[in-house]
């Protein structure tokens, strides 16, 4: 590697430097708590998997660039130079990681592994070696948000399609559209994604509490923080503040995506609008009455599995199983805690990278599958467009069996006057 | 020989507590000046009051005792006698009234608080020779723990010789009397601490606490000063 890239790369470095990433660094003491923690450890058993090992990876590079030590004494931290070796142990450590955080609820310090595998990932975007696919997506998506005309028609016409699918859920009231688009003045903006069963259900479940809301033209979903762009990030998610804010809206609600949710709700700043999940928004039909739904249309157990970027790191954890308790008299936990339950194995653009992924995220995930197996359900729900993918790859893989179902489409099937 | 200890326990003194104390601001100034992280970097469910919480996972290390029950014993002890010693060596400076609600004699402890820290890096020590804990260590670690370790056994032997063995020429008069010249920057060497019998411990062990006063601000070390604030974030 030569010295131009590698004083890029450290620029890059130094750009993500902030209080509590100093805290991150400084801190680890390599007391091993977090081992037990990652799904990928506790699957595959290797130790470049524990949460420690993969922040080592980056703080080598710290301690050799950002430290006083890194020059007179780099190997009492086993500090490590930046060439072409540490960029591939970087990939394996970022691309391994599915940044769901179950070993911050484990360290006792709190060390936050995303937060240093976003240095990592920022790292193989300046290397030019990260997964070109997800650098793709995200920027179309930025496109999109630039040149919003040149796809409005195509939108509108996909839109109209769907309309008589939800009709079909949910009769509208005569003069009522089915499914609004650019309606100002709505009450809530729904950002949806890319596809049918993200609209579908949830515009039939909107019209049946009688909400004022609307569509947004762009699709939830945020390749900036898969790939871990933080500019590319921040324009894909101001795309839908703008749109927000145009139609001066008071609550935006996001598709079951863990991502764009947080991303959402955690990055987009104060706002005259409020952010919720669609789990949230159907807890509060569900309390107030607006929509009705009927337990005999599910049968068998039911487990749900908690979303990491909704629940451990969004604080969605109590909604979703008040919508179950109107589902089901047979719920069943997978762990104790919410907080504890592992992640899926599909988080931090792995589910997005597809078949490229697939052996890894099927040997990885292992752990998953034994708790769910332990559950003895028979429907999995979750409420994350990519767990919800991963469980079903999980489900063929390993013939659990269980039905793999968005809580979103459950309740859109329960649905009764 | 008389020009080594003289420089051991005289100026190197002083420069590890200038290295300690300087070292320690500046490193945390730096670290406290960065720009905040624009998000939440909060673990959920969130329980208030947050400040309390954080205090509650600063110094009780429940996630420890959940995971792993024996480490945690032995990080309490720890933890616990580290603060126990750093309130005997305040009294080998002066009395101090409020140390003296419980009565007891100095130093404190009976020699059992010196005893429990050292088996207590002993186990630290050892869990990393075995594997995972082992792949996760650094250099760093085990330097910091060997080091805590003959600081600690050097300094706890005159303190077993003195409570177990009767060994009583070194007295706390005279600790008293070195480090408070020290502090009055008049450094005065009185006889007993230099020529008695058991004169080479006290000299390995404040060379060691020397070397790991100057080493601290550098290290992991600074988890003591960082725990605080890390665990706030995750609270929120």
């Amino acid at each position: 590697m030569d010295q131009k890239t590698r004083d890029d790369l450290l620029n890059l470095f130094q750009s993500k430097l902030n209080e509590a990433m100093r805290f991150y660094l400084e801190t680890c003491t390599r007391c091993g708590v977090c081992t037990e923690a990652c799904h990928v450890y506790a699957s595959m058993g290797q130790a470049k998997y524990i949460a420690a090992y993969r922040a080592e990876i980056v703080r080598r590079l710290y301690k050799k660039y950002f430290k006083g030590r890194g020059k007179f004494w780099p190997s009492v931290g086993e500090a490590k130079e930046l060439t072409e070796m540490a960029v591939e142990e970087l990939f394996e450590a970022a691309y391994s990681c599915t940044g769901c955080r179950r070993c911050m609820v484990y360290c006792p310090f709190g060390i936050d592994t995303q937060m240093i595998m976003s240095i990592a990932k920022l790292l193989l975007i300046g290397a030019n070696a990260e997964p070109e696919i997800l650098t793709l997506l995200a920027d179309t998506s930025v496109e999109k948000g630039k040149s919003i005309a040149l796809f409005k028609e195509g939108f509108m016409d996909g839109v109209k399609r769907l309309e008589a699918e939800v009709v079909a859920k949910w009769q509208t009231e005569a003069g009522r559209t089915a499914i609004p688009v650019d309606v100002e003045g709505a009450d809530l903006l729904y950002v949806a994604l890319a596809g049918a069963h993200s609209i579908i259900p949830a515009a039939a479940i909107f019209n049946a509490a009688g909400e004022n809301w609307t569509l947004s033209f762009f699709e939830a979903v945020n390749f900036g923080a898969f790939v871990g762009d933080p500019t590319k990030t921040r324009l894909i998610l101001e795309r839908i503040v703008n749109e927000a804010k145009r139609l001066k809206v008071k609550e935006v609600c996001i598709c079951e995506c863990g991502t764009a949710f947080r991303v959402m709700k955690q990055l987009s700043g104060k706002q005259p609008f409020k952010v919720s999940s669609i789990t949230e928004v159907h807890t509060r039909y569900l309390r107030e009455g607006r929509i009705k739904v009927d337990k005999s249309k599910l049968s068998g157990p039911i487990t749900y599995h908690d979303p990491c970027q909704i629940a451990r790191n969004g604080g969605v954890m109590d909604e979703p199983r008040y919508i179950l308790q109107h589902l089901t008299d047979d719920f069943r936990e997978m762990t104790r805690e919410p907080k504890y339950n592992w992640c899926c194995g599909g988080g931090g653009g792995l589910v997005a990278l597809g078949e490229e992924t697939l052996d890894f995220r099927m040997k990885s995930a292992r752990v998953k599958v034994d708790q769910v197996k332990a559950t003895g359900a028979e429907t999995l729900t979750t409420a994350c467009e990519n767990c919800h993918t991963q469980l079903s790859n999980l489900n063929d893989h390993y013939k659990m069996g269980v039905e793999v179902k968005f809580l979103s489409s459950m309740v859109a099937d329960a649905l009764v006057r | 020989m008389q020009t080594l200890i003289y420089f051991i326990l005289v100026p190197m003194v002083y420069i590890a507590f200038a290295t300690f104390f300087i070292g320690t601001t500046l490193r945390l100034v730096k670290i406290f000046r960065e720009p905040k992280h624009p998000a939440t970097l909060q673990i959920y469910p969130e329980k208030k009051p947050q400040w309390l919480w954080a205090l509650h996972d600063t110094f009780l290390f429940p996630s420890v005792r959940r995971h792993k029950p024996v480490l945690w014993v032995f990080l309490m002890l720890f933890h616990i006698c580290l603060l126990l010693l750093i309130v005997g060596h305040l009294e080998l400076f002066a009395e101090f009234e409020i140390f003296q609600i419980v009565p007891h004699e100095v130093f404190l402890g009976q020699g059992y608080v010196g005893l429990i820290i050292a088996i207590s890096l002993l186990y630290f020590l050892f869990r990393r020779f075995k594997s995972p804990v082992r792949d996760l260590s650094v250099p760093e670690d085990y330097y910091l723990l060997i080091l805590l370790f003959l600081i600690v056994v050097f300094g706890s032997e005159m303190d077993w010789a003195r409570r177990w063995y009767g060994y009583d020429v070194m007295t706390v008069e005279e600790y008293r009397e070195y480090l408070m010249s020290l502090l009055l920057l008049q450094p005065y060497l009185p006889e007993a601490v230099t020529e008695s019998g058991h004169s080479f411990m006290l000299v390995l062990h404040i060379f060691f606490a020397n070397l790991f006063l100057i080493f601290f601000p550098f290290s992991q070390s600074m988890h003591s000063f960082l725990s605080l604030p890390m665990n706030k974030l995750r609270r929120g």
